[in-house]
């Protein structure tokens, strides 16, 4: 249910269970082989159909097993390459916040509650955490309001949302 | 507070890489599981026991093949067997040195290909037991024993290894072959 909302949990068990599934066709396929080669060495031949059909199977085995490897190595490097892209971006998205704090002036404090809003708690909750009263965070919630210039929450969020979208037209 | 503190490391102070894929872990339990099973649990002159046996060298099989052209940390390029790099990995852990290697560290590499290595060793020589030729010839049975021995041996070792590994760098190791990531505080150098 949860893997629904976070495409990354979903591909991560993508990745098990192909893995699950290379590793028993990879066995069974050690088995098919072993078996042929039992076969041959014990009196029969490539002539009979049934040693045919058996050598073949082992053989389109092998062959899958192979091909999902395969598919398994692009779908972790893909992830492998997702990851360092969302890193990347938050990398960029924390440099981006820290410069507009800076701009703003915001003092530490300031900047820690700042924060916290950017991540959408609740001054009820900011309060709590910080152990301090809520009229303190409310009031320090206007500061910031207002050294950024801006009316409130939504439009503080807007700020680092239109930079974020900016990217893609600019 | 710097404001990258928060967003990028958690709140362990770790940052956390995928390392070991999960067809690299499946394999790594499963011959753990048939190591206990034929060490401990199922009856030595039993078929189980050459069964188990037998997966026990499919599941190296299958990781060699993967070692060839799987993802990057599981590729055998990624940890070649290098006693002179383990030698100097230990000189260096006598300095002090706390590098993270995020693959195998060169000590525990030379493991790795120890482990399997007498696993195939004793998959070879279970194997002449049960063949007409070899059949109650002793050499082969005492080689079989001997290797088990050296395999018990091992197994203590790299469970040290893990162990000390684990406190030495910060890096809990166990965890990593479990969810595949392995969570390196940020003070430490990475290889």
């Amino acid at each position: 249910m949860i893997a629904r909302y976070f495409p990354a949990m979903k591909r991560e068990r993508r990745a098990i269970t192909l893995a699950a599934i290379i590793l028993l066709q990879a066995l069974c396929a050690i088995f098919f082989v072993g078996d042929v080669i039992f076969d041959l060495s014990h009196g029969d031949h490539l002539d009979d159909l049934h040693l045919i059909l058996e050598a073949v199977a082992a053989l389109a085995l092998c062959a899958g097993v192979i091909y999902l490897m395969r598919e398994l190595r692009d779908l972790l490097n893909r992830m492998a390459a997702m990851e360092l892209g969302i890193r990347a971006a938050r990398g960029e998205m924390a440099d981006l916040i820290d410069a507009f704090f800076d701009q703003w002036r915001l003092t530490p404090s300031e900047r820690e509650i700042a924060l916290m809003v950017l991540k959408g708690i609740d001054n009820d909750s900011i309060a709590k955490m910080r152990g301090t009263a809520q009229g303190t965070v409310r009031a320090q919630c206007t500061r910031i309001y207002a050294k950024a210039q801006v009316d409130g929450r939504p439009q503080l969020l807007s700020i680092f949302m239109e930079e974020l979208l900016n990217v893609g037209e600019g | 507070m710097s404001v990258s503190s928060t967003s990028d490391c958690g709140r362990s102070g770790a940052r956390s890489v995928a390392v070991w894929d999960p067809l690299v872990r499946l394999i790594h339990w499963g011959l753990a599981l048939t190591i206990v099973l034929n060490g401990a649990v199922v009856d030595e002159e039993s078929a189980l026991h050459e069964w188990v046996g037998y997966v026990a060298l499919g599941l190296i099989g299958v990781r060699l093949t993967w070692g060839l052209f799987g993802s990057r940390h599981a590729r055998l390029s990624a940890f070649p067997p290098n006693p002179a790099a383990a030698l100097r990995h230990l000189v260096a852990l006598s300095r002090g040195d706390t590098t993270v290697h995020l693959s195998h560290n060169p000590l525990g590499a030379l493991m790795v290909y120890n482990i399997w290595a007498t696993v195939l060793f004793l998959g070879a020589t279970g194997y002449m037991m049960g063949t007409m030729q070899f059949f109650g010839v002793d050499w082969v049975e005492e080689a079989h024993e001997i290797a088990f021995n050296w395999l018990l041996v091992s197994i203590v070792l790299h469970i040290g290894g893990v162990l000390f590994d684990s406190w030495w760098t910060g890096v809990p190791l166990v965890r990593s072959m479990i969810d595949g990531r392995k969570r390196v505080p940020r003070d430490r150098s990475v290889e």
